[in-house]
C-alpha cells in the first residue's frame, strides 16, 4: 500500500483520521511525509490548534493539545530508565534521543527519553520541531505542580505553577522556601501562580519574580506571606487571605492611586475570613466618588490572563456605582465592597470617558 | 449480497441475478442498473444503491433508461477489480436507504485489497464509505513508529526521494534537449 499513490483527497482524508501522536510520528518518517502534513488542507486542521500544553508531573512530562478540556496525549517526555524496550532513534532538530511507543489511558503515544542532564537539550529539540511543525501562532504553556525542577527557557513558552500543600504532615506541605526562592530566579516569569499555600514560613524577597507573575491566586493567612499586596507586578490577583485588614486593602488602593505601584494593574478580587472589609472606612479613606444612583453602571469584567482549569474564562464582574481616579492619568477604576469580599477593576478609561458610557 | 454471473465483453451482457431488495417493498417499481468491473461480472444493483455514489447518480440521474436499456448498457468500470466492485456493490446494497453507521468493520484488513477499495470509492465517489476506508487506513498505523509507518505505507527514505528527483530532473533535461534537436532538425 503506497500512501503517496493515492489522490491528494484520499491522503487528506486519511491523514485527517489520524491522531496527533500519529501524525508527529508521521512526520519523521521523511521530509516530503513532513511537508505533506503541513500541506494546506492539513494546516487548517493545524488552525484548530491554538494552544500546546507541556504537563510536568512526576512520571515525565505529557505534551498534549487540549480540545474541549479533552486533552489529546501527542507524546511525553521523561528520564530513560534504562531498561530493555524496544526503542528507536529519531533525529528531532540535528539530535538523535531515544523513542518508544506506549500504550496508556487508552491511546498510543511515544515517549522521548533523555539521559541526565540531556533534559533541557531534548526539551530545546522537541519545542523547536513544534514551532516548525505547528507554527508559531500556537501557544506553548509549560504547567509546574511543584517547584523541584526550574522550568526551562524556551521561545514562546508562558509558564503557570499550580501548587497545593501535601498533607499535613509530609514533606510538600511545608514550603522549603529556599529551593522555592531559588525555582523563581531561575524560572522564566510566570504568567500564571496559583498556590494554596498555608505554610509559608517567611516572606519572599520583594525582588523575588513571584511577584512578577502575571496573575497569582493565592490562600494564605497573612498579608505578608507572601506580601502580594505590597509587591505585585502582575495584572490580576485572586487572594483568600484569611488575616486581611481594612488597612490592607486602603494601603493597597492608594499606591495604586497615587501611581507609586501597580501601575499595570487590572483586576483583583480579595477575600478575607476575618470580620469582613468596613465599607464606609475604606471608600471614605481613599477618597472614591460616586456615580448617580439612579443610572446603571457600567460592569467591569476582564479575559482572564490565563483560565487553567477551564472554568471561568473572565475575571468576576465588577457592577458598582463607586470609582477612584489615578492621580497621573486620570485612569478609573471601579470598586465593590461587599461583606469578606473587596472587588478592584482597572478601566482602560480615563474618568471622562468612563462618565460618558454612562450617558 | 447481489449475486453475479460471468458477464461477456459483448454489448447484451448474460443475465445477472437481482440484488436483494430492501425491507419495505417501495410503492413504485424500482428502477435497476447494471455495473460491471475488470472482469465483466455485471452486478444488478437498484438505484436506490447507486445513490450512494455521487458518481453513477450523477450518470443515471438524466438517463431515463428503460428495463431493457439499462440491461443492454452496463456501466463499465475496466479500472476497477472485480472482486473489490463486488464489494462495492454489496455495501451500496447493505446500506441503501439507511443511516450510515460511525463505523464499519467489515471492511477489508488486508493491505492491498483495501488500497484498492479505497481507490475503487474514491473514484465513485462513494463519501461515507471512502471515509471508512480511510479510517481503517489511518488505523493501519496507530501506535507505530515511523520505520514501521514505512514499511506499512511504502513511504520512500529522503535518499529515495532525492534520488528520485534527480532522475526526473534528468530525465526532464533529456527530454528538453530532444525537443530542443528536433525543433532545430525541423527549421533546417
Amino acid at each position: 500500500m503506497q500512501l503517496l499513490k493515492y489522490p491528494s483527497l484520499v491522503q487528506n482524508e486519511i491523514l485527517n483520521n489520524m491522531e496527533f501522536s500519529n501524525l508527529l510520528m508521521l512526520s519523521f518518517v521523511s521530509k516530503n511525509m513532513k511537508k505533506l502534513i503541513k500541506s494546506s488542507s492539513q494546516m487548517q486542521r493545524f488552525k484548530n490548534v491554538n494552544t500546546i500544553r507541556y504537563d510536568h508531573r512526576d512520571e515525565g512530562t505529557f505534551v498534549y493539545i487540549p480540545f474541549y478540556n479533552l486533552p489529546e496525549n501527542m507524546l511525553r517526555i521523561a528520564k530513560h530508565d534504562n531498561t530493555k524496550h524496544d526503542y528507536f532513534k529519531l533525529n528531532v532538530s540535528g539530535k538523535w534521543f531515544d523513542f518508544r511507543i506506549i500504550y496508556d489511558f487508552g491511546h498510543y503515544y511515544p515517549v522521548a527519553y533523555y539521559h541526565r542532564d540531556e533534559t533541557e537539550c531534548l526539551l530545546n529539540s522537541i519545542h523547536g520541531y513544534f514551532l516548525d511543525f505547528f507554527g508559531n501562532s500556537v501557544k506553548y504553556y509549560w504547567h509546574a505542580r511543584d517547584y523541584k525542577q526550574p522550568i526551562p527557557k524556551l521561545q514562546n513558552l508562558s509558564v503557570c505553577l499550580y501548587h497545593h500543600p501535601g498533607m499535613p504532615g509530609t514533606n510538600s506541605y511545608v514550603l522549603n522556601m529556599r529551593r522555592f526562592e531559588n525555582f523563581f530566579s531561575v524560572s522564566p516569569i510566570f504568567k500564571f501562580i496559583e498556590i494554596y499555600k498555608s505554610n509559608i514560613t517567611e516572606p519572599l524577597r520583594p525582588e523575588s519574580k513571584f511577584y512578577q507573575a502575571e496573575y497569582i491566586e493565592s490562600v494564605q493567612y497573612d498579608t505578608t506571606l507572601p506580601a502580594i499586596l505590597h509587591h505585585f507586578q502582575g495584572r490580576q490577583a485572586y487572594l483568600k487571605i484569611v488575616g486581611c485588614e481594612n488597612r490592607d486593602v486602603i494601603e493597597f488602593v492608594g499606591k495604586w492611586k497615587s501611581g507609586e505601584a501597580f501601575d499595570k494593574f487590572e483586576h483583583i478580587k480579595i477575600e478575607t475570613g476575618i470580620g469582613g472589609f468596613t465599607q464606609n472606612e475604606i471608600l471614605n479613606t481613599i477618597g472614591a466618588k460616586h456615580l448617580d444612583r439612579v443610572k446603571k453602571p457600567p460592569t467591569h469584567v476582564l479575559p482572564k490572563v490565563y483560565d487553567w482549569h477551564n472554568r471561568n474564562p473572565n475575571t468576576d464582574p465588577i457592577t458598582s456605582h463607586t470609582y477612584i481616579v489615578r492621580e497621573s492619568d486620570n485612569r478609573v477604576a471601579s470598586i465593590l465592597i461587599e461583606g469578606y469580599t473587596f472587588n478592584f477593576g482597572v478601566w482602560d478609561k480615563t474618568e471622562e470617558e468612563f462618565l460618558r458610557m454612562i450617558g | 449480497m447481489s449475486s453475479t454471473e460471468q458477464g461477456t465483453s459483448s454489448a447484451a451482457p448474460a443475465e445477472p441475478t437481482t440484488a436483494p431488495e430492501s425491507a419495505a417493498a417501495p410503492e413504485v417499481p424500482e428502477s435497476f442498473y447494471y455495473v460491471h468491473g475488470k472482469d465483466k461480472v455485471v452486478h444488478k444493483v437498484s438505484a436506490g444503491a447507486l445513490q450512494h455514489s455521487a458518481l453513477i447518480h450523477g450518470m443515471i440521474s438524466n438517463l431515463g433508461y428503460t428495463e431493457e436499456q439499462a440491461k443492454a448498457n452496463p456501466f463499465p468500470f475496466e479500472n476497477i477489480d472485480g472482486d473489490i466492485l463486488q464489494m462495492v456493490v454489496d455495501w451500496c446494497n447493505q446500506h441503501k436507504g439507511k443511516p450510515t453507521p460511525p463505523e464499519d468493520t467489515n471492511l477489508p484488513k488486508q493491505k492491498e485489497k483495501l488500497f484498492d477499495l479505497v481507490l475503487a470509492v474514491n473514484y465513485l465517489e462513494i463519501k461515507e464509505l471512502l471515509t471508512y476506508c480511510c479510517k481503517q487506513v489511518a488505523m493501519m498505523v496507530k501506535g507505530k513508529s515511523p520505520e514501521e509507518i514505512r514499511e506499512i505505507w511504502m513511504i520512500p527514505t529522503d535518499a529515495e526521494d532525492e534520488a528520485a528527483e534527480k532522475e526526473a530532473k534528468k530525465r526532464a533535461g533529456k527530454e528538453a534537449a530532444g525537443e530542443t534537436a528536433a525543433a532545430a532538425g525541423d527549421a533546417k
